[in-house]
């Protein structure tokens, strides 16, 4: 593998792994406090499935430079993480919980597939495995975007508001890295405008039907993945703290 | 005002060879919310190849005590009713405290007392402890395409810590670590 190839190729991963296990560390604040048992378990599944996302990334990435996944996650300042700011805001409500997961999983779903056809072998891999799951995840927001946009005019406000909010920074998974364009000239990456276009379409016609209006104005778009909102240090700040305590936790 | 979502009795299928059985119940706000968290709560690391939602209260259930005492809790049927298909779910053992019933097949009746007489005299192999009927229109069913089969149920089988005597595993004793330092 070319030497810029790789580079660009242990960037994709690390951001691929920190959009993971951000979003994992969000979604475990409902931990104990989701709106029924079966939705607190269903959300610990899914942080559960994330993290385990999260481990399949950084272990291809260690493949290819030795990087320890517990340094990366416990021990890199938030300037060097390269999550989407979508995934790193406060978990807000229900409805907004359910929204980004949606808007992530159905990216994730289509990117998935079309990386299945990526040409370095354990990234094609990986994606297969990862896209099995997201399947399920799919349907587990989509029913919840449904339902709530849907429900009660309450939970239909909710929603929107979420919509609104969040529609803008979600155009950042669409945003290539530094570098992508020589990964996806070397067909190890999926062209991101394409997924883009596909998940517009599905998005589009999914949020529609359940009775909600896309943003005209679609906000605050990020690009920069080294760019962060000041949620992201907060998150760390709790991540972290444990690990950075004692790093070799021999007794607890 | 209940706030409570409906109740779903949910039924798990382990392989393609074996019943679905009985593994306990959800609330959910409808069949396919109820498939979702049934998924969620138990098939994610047990074996599953298909799960099964009825709502509760589509379950006519009645115990060897409540027959024996010939207090049979079902509903009167009005003699013009017509044959439809139920469920037959009996619980055959007392051994195993997370399995309630297991699924023995279908009877065409018009009305539960009538499917109770009806699997009472085809299903004879075992002694029935508890029966289960429930109407065939109310069993709501996870999708049986491989992908669905794929993505709701093979992750499972990469899952570790798939059973609870494997907890102990996760970490190790305090006292293996005794003097060690910070």
């Amino acid at each position: 593998m070319k030497p810029e190839v790789k580079e660009a190729l242990i960037a994709k991963l690390t951001a691929l792994a920190d959009d993971e296990v951000i979003l994992a560390q969000r979604n475990s604040e409902w931990v104990g406090h989701a709106p029924i048992l079966e939705e607190d378990i269903a959300l610990a599944n899914l942080t559960q499935d994330e993290l385990g996302h999260a481990q399949i990334w950084y272990g291809l990435r260690q493949a290819l430079d030795g990087a320890d996944p517990d340094r990366l996650v416990f021990f890199r300042e938030a300037s060097e993480f390269r999550n989407a700011e979508l995934l790193e805001l406060p978990r807000g409500d229900w409805a907004f919980t359910m929204l980004r997961q949606f808007l992530f999983d159905l990216y994730e779903s289509l990117w998935l597939e079309a990386a299945q056809r990526s040409l370095y072998p354990p990234l094609a891999q990986a994606a297969g495995k990862i896209l099995r799951e997201e399947r399920f995840h799919l349907q587990h927001s989509r029913a919840w975007v449904e339902r709530l946009g849907l429900g009660t005019e309450e939970s239909h406000r909710r929603l929107q508001e979420a919509l609104d909010f969040q529609w803008g920074y979600a155009q950042q998974l669409f945003v290539p890295i530094p570098g992508e364009a020589l990964l996806v000239a070397e067909g190890l990456l999926p062209d991101l405008e394409t997924v883009k276009a596909r998940w517009l379409e599905y998005a589009t016609q999914r949020l529609q039907q359940s009775g909600l209006k896309l943003p005209i104005n679609p906000g605050y778009q990020p690009a920069d993945r080294s760019h962060h909102t000041e949620h992201l240090w907060s998150l760390l700040a709790e991540m972290q703290s444990t690990a950075r305590w004692d790093p070799q936790a021999q007794v607890w | 005002m209940d706030t409570q979502w409906p109740r779903w009795e949910v039924f798990k299928q382990d392989t393609p060879s074996k019943p679905h059985q009985a593994v306990g119940s959800v609330h959910a706000a409808d069949p396919e919310h109820a498939l979702l968290t049934a998924r969620h709560v138990f098939a994610r690391r047990p074996q599953a190849v298909s799960l099964w939602v009825v709502p509760a209260e589509a379950v006519f259930s009645v115990t060897k005590e409540q027959l024996e005492a010939g207090t049979v809790p079902f509903p009167e049927t009005p003699p013009t009713t017509k044959p439809t298909l139920y469920y037959v779910f009996r619980k055959t053992s007392h051994k195993r405290s997370m399995t309630f019933v297991d699924y023995v097949g279908e009877v065409s009746a018009a009305g539960p007392a009538e499917a109770l007489k009806e699997a009472q005299s085809r299903f004879t192999d075992a002694e029935a402890l508890a029966w289960w009927l429930v109407p065939a229109l109310q069993v709501v069913k996870s999708d049986p395409s491989r992908e669905a089969i794929e993505s709701w149920f093979e992750p499972a089988k990469d899952k570790t810590y798939k059973q609870q005597q494997y907890y102990a595993t996760v970490g190790s004793h305090v006292s293996k670590h005794k003097g060690a330092k910070r």
